[in-house]
């Protein structure tokens, strides 16, 4: 094989190393695109016996936002297989315990149901903030675009910036500021 | 009380007349003869946009209330259908979602509480929608800074399920404008 025909190789059969920034993200969404990264469905040689799929890093997991009231709704059964050993978690119980928990059981709930999946899910790498070690720093070669805008707060404007705003409507006469 | 002033007294044509500043002053309260003039007593100092205190001295000292204009009439937004005297967020036509802070923080007070119709201008569809969408910032926090004295000022200090990170969806608000 000539040096420009085996790089082409590297290139297209290379593992790639995907860093994704959970902050201020549905669990689930994130989930559904992880999957796609983590079977190797984004690339155009896939096969599910290709083995193609791609490693992704998620760091501050511990900031995940659920919509409206799930977080106090959406509930976690296990059972240990003893008699009298089912339990219900919510999922804010279960973030507190472990932060990681939520996002990688969505993302294994989101692959498909076979053989594969217990490989493709040691392939995910789940951070609660954003210190990662320095091996999997090193390997890091793309990153994923985050699916919702993070929002600001209104603490976090400076003061400036919050006074020049522009203001939708004015002061009546007569009136005292609180 | 906003509607009185601060004295308590009718609205007269002339713009100066005297006031008291809203901490109690012990000189202004005794006076001879005459009752203690009912104040809008305020714990902490009101900051009152409309009236100034000037103060001469020679061998008089003349209080002068004098009406201020408000540091905002620059800032207003102006476009072609929000000078005909309609509710201003149905001339602006804005798509307003919970994160809009800085927009919403208008309506408030400093304590976090919504400002009434009299005040904002509002029409009552818009001022519902207002309430709901400020709603939804507080409990996504935020807006940690206008919140009640008592509060922690910050949303990671709160209990339970409360601190975590959530957003909503506006479709959920069903408000016909």
């Amino acid at each position: 094989m000539s040096a420009a025909r085996r790089v082409q190789q590297w290139a297209t059969f290379g593992r790639m190393w995907y860093l994704y920034d959970a902050k201020w993200q549905n669990p689930f969404h994130t989930a559904n695109k992880i999957k796609d990264y983590l079977t190797g469905s984004t690339k155009p040689i896939y096969h599910p016996l290709n083995d193609c799929g791609d490693h992704v890093v998620v760091i501050n997991s511990r900031d995940i936002a659920m919509p409206g009231i799930e977080w106090e709704k959406r509930v976690y059964f296990h059972h240990t297989g003893y008699p009298g050993g089912a339990s219900w978690t919510l999922a804010w119980e279960l973030h507190q315990k472990d932060p990681t928990l939520v996002l990688r059981k969505a993302v294994y709930n989101q692959l498909s149901k076979n053989l594969l999946r217990r490989g493709r899910i040691a392939r995910l790498h789940i951070f609660p903030d954003d210190k990662i070690p320095d091996s999997i720093l090193q390997n890091i070669s793309g990153q994923i675009r985050q699916l919702r805008p993070v929002p600001k707060r209104l603490d976090h404007y400076s003061e400036e910036e919050v006074k020049n705003f522009p203001k939708v409507f004015d002061w009546p006469r007569e009136y005292i500021i609180q | 009380m906003a509607w009185r002033g601060v004295l308590g007294l009718r609205l007269l044509g002339s713009a100066s007349r005297s006031m008291t500043r809203s901490s109690i002053n012990p000189e202004l309260i005794s006076v001879a003869g005459s009752a203690p003039p009912s104040r809008h007593i305020a714990v902490s100092s009101s900051l009152f946009v409309k009236e100034i205190i000037i103060d001469t001295s020679d061998k008089q000292t003349t209080i002068e209330g004098v009406y201020k204009e408000s540091d905002r009439t620059e800032l207003l937004v102006k476009t072609e259908h929000t000078e005909c005297g309609s509710c201003p967020l149905c001339a602006l036509q804005l798509n307003l979602k919970h994160t809009d802070v800085l927009v919403l923080s208008q309506f408030l007070r400093s304590d976090g509480c919504m400002l009434p119709k009299r005040i904002t201008g509002l029409c009552n569809p818009q001022q519902k929608k207002v309430t709901q969408l400020v709603a939804m910032s507080q409990k996504a926090g935020l807006m940690p800074n206008l919140a009640p004295s008592w509060s922690k000022k910050d949303p990671k200090k709160r209990f339970g399920s409360r601190k975590l990170n959530r957003y909503f969806d506006e479709k959920t608000i069903k408000i016909k404008i």
